[in-house]
């Protein structure tokens, strides 16, 4: 890859707090190279913002390898940006021409509440885990292989829901702030495990339950969270979601 | 979780619209079988025996009665879910992903139902209430004296031009509807299977979603040029 450096216009929105009215702010920033992260961009211009006395963005991020789910920015309309498959931390400034102009927001949901300028409240997923997205019982130290039989493209699907990382790409993506993508691979995890059968009824209906509290939107199978989802969460997994909830919906007896 | 509750739920009232939906796209292909009659050089023998046979069949009505109360239901809690799905999103983003990320179809729903809507309502009062609460023109058809729904169709789309632009702005509508409205109940019930996927998508897209509204379409459009 050629690597070369641009000048780019950020419209950035600003946000003092949650109680704020917010709005763009434009920057201009110089010399980015190719080869920088999205967020490295966003250090630079920090530094510059912190040398001349002015207030730094605020944005989320913590271990820019792509698998923490901190970061959360809504650039040029698109969860994490253009790159299909990609955290915010992970793209790369060569996404991008010299003279763009990049919009950047925050996720928006009125589940997740504006902290300060790009941050955002994903608190509301905390809650739909405590409802239910665990194992009661200690399950002790790792089996032995193949001590509980696992067929291996289950145990695969079982992974693949699993690496959702709960950054809430989904629900910024969805045109209704739908968190199913989020609440479908956590219920699928256990699910299509041994260890999840137990609890499998309460589980989805607690969950669901929960989702719904926070306020977030339905599903209206559009797609746009598995075509944003950085960790490539798939559609069938809403679908699993939709079946174990129906099924425990007219079975469990509580 | 108490029925009450169950469809109370975001995926609940989904389950609703999803089956009434499909219930309603089992009447679409009855109903197009037998309005394709209405294009039979007979002058409307078959198709006025047809609705006489449909608005006095005991079970027929029954099964139109449950129609009726599918299109409540679905328009009802397909409203419901718009707002809550509207709220869920106090402040808008400045830029959009547009069709990059989502189908322009499955992000029409709610308006491709609304012009649905109005075309029913129209639709209803010009025929169905016509034909049972109307003072309709009777014929002798088959050696049987009945209501002549055949004649009465044949004026309303021979006089009036702008009927047949409603009726198909209306089949758009439905068709833009049911592109992605027939698949999408399939996977709000659970049913996403690799084997399945590209029978019920293929069924969704070119059946429902093209062949039946362009086959609605065409009944205004040929009786209008036919004269």
């Amino acid at each position: 890859m050629v690597h070369y450096n641009m000048n780019l216009t950020l419209k950035v929105w600003r946000q003092k707090n949650a109680e704020a009215k917010g709005n763009f702010e434009n920057y201009q920033v110089s010399e980015i190279s190719s080869e920088m992260s999205f967020l490295e961009m966003f250090d630079v211009l920090n530094e510059r913002l912190i040398n001349e006395g002015k207030e730094p963005i605020a944005f989320d991020h913590d271990c820019r390898e792509g698998i923490c789910g901190m970061c959360s920015m809504h650039i040029n309309g698109r969860a994490h940006g253009p790159w299909e498959g990609t955290t915010t931390c992970q793209l790369h400034m060569r996404a991008f021409k010299d003279g763009d102009t990049i919009t950047v927001e925050p996720w928006r949901a009125g589940a997740f509440p504006v902290i300060k300028d790009l941050t955002v409240h994903r608190a509301a997923f905390d809650r739909i885990m405590e409802a239910g997205g665990f194992v009661s019982v200690n399950t002790g130290n790792a089996q032995d292989a193949n001590n509980i039989p696992v067929a291996k493209d289950i145990a695969d699907e079982a992974f693949a829901a699993a690496a959702c990382i709960g950054c809430g790409a989904c629900v910024a993506a969805c045109k209704n702030s739908s968190a199913m993508l989020f609440v479908s691979a956590k219920v699928s995890q256990l699910a299509l495990l041994p260890q999840g059968q137990p609890e499998k009824k309460s589980r989805v209906l607690n969950m669901l339950a929960q989702m719904d509290k926070e306020g977030f939107g339905s599903c209206t199978n559009t797609g746009a969270c598995e075509a944003e989802c950085p960790k490539e969460i798939s559609l069938t997994n809403i679908a699993r979601l939709n079946r174990e909830f129906i099924s425990a919906g007219f079975t469990y007896e509580k | 979780m108490k029925w009450s509750q169950f469809f109370n739920t975001s995926i609940g009232k989904k389950l609703l619209v999803g089956a009434t939906g499909l219930f309603l796209c089992s009447f679409v292909i009855v109903h197009l079988v037998g309005n394709l009659q209405l294009l039979l050089n007979d002058n409307g023998e078959a198709f006025n025996t047809y609705a006489d046979f449909m608005a006095h069949n005991e079970l027929i009505q029954l099964v139109a009665w449950g129609l009726k109360v599918a299109v409540i239901i679905h328009f009802w809690v397909a409203l419901q879910l718009t707002f809550s799905n509207r709220k869920a999103r106090p402040v808008k983003y400045a830029v959009n992903p547009g069709n990059q990320t989502s189908s322009w179809f499955s992000r029409q729903m709610a308006i491709m139902g609304s012009i649905l809507l109005v075309f029913l309502l129209i639709h209803l009062k010009d025929f169905w209430w016509a034909m049972h609460y109307g003072d309709l023109p009777k014929g002798n058809f088959g050696g049987k004296e009945m209501t002549d729904l055949y004649s009465t169709v044949y004026t309303a789309f021979t006089t009036q031009l702008w009927l047949v632009f409603l009726y198909v702005i209306g089949m758009i509508g439905l068709s833009f509807h049911l592109i992605h409205g027939f698949k999408s109940a399939f996977q709000t019930f659970g049913l996403n299977h690799v084997k399945y996927n590209g029978l019920i998508n293929f069924l969704g897209v070119w059946v429902w979603g093209i062949l039946i509204p362009i086959g609605f379409a065409l009944i205004p459009v040929i009786i209008y040029l036919k004269h």
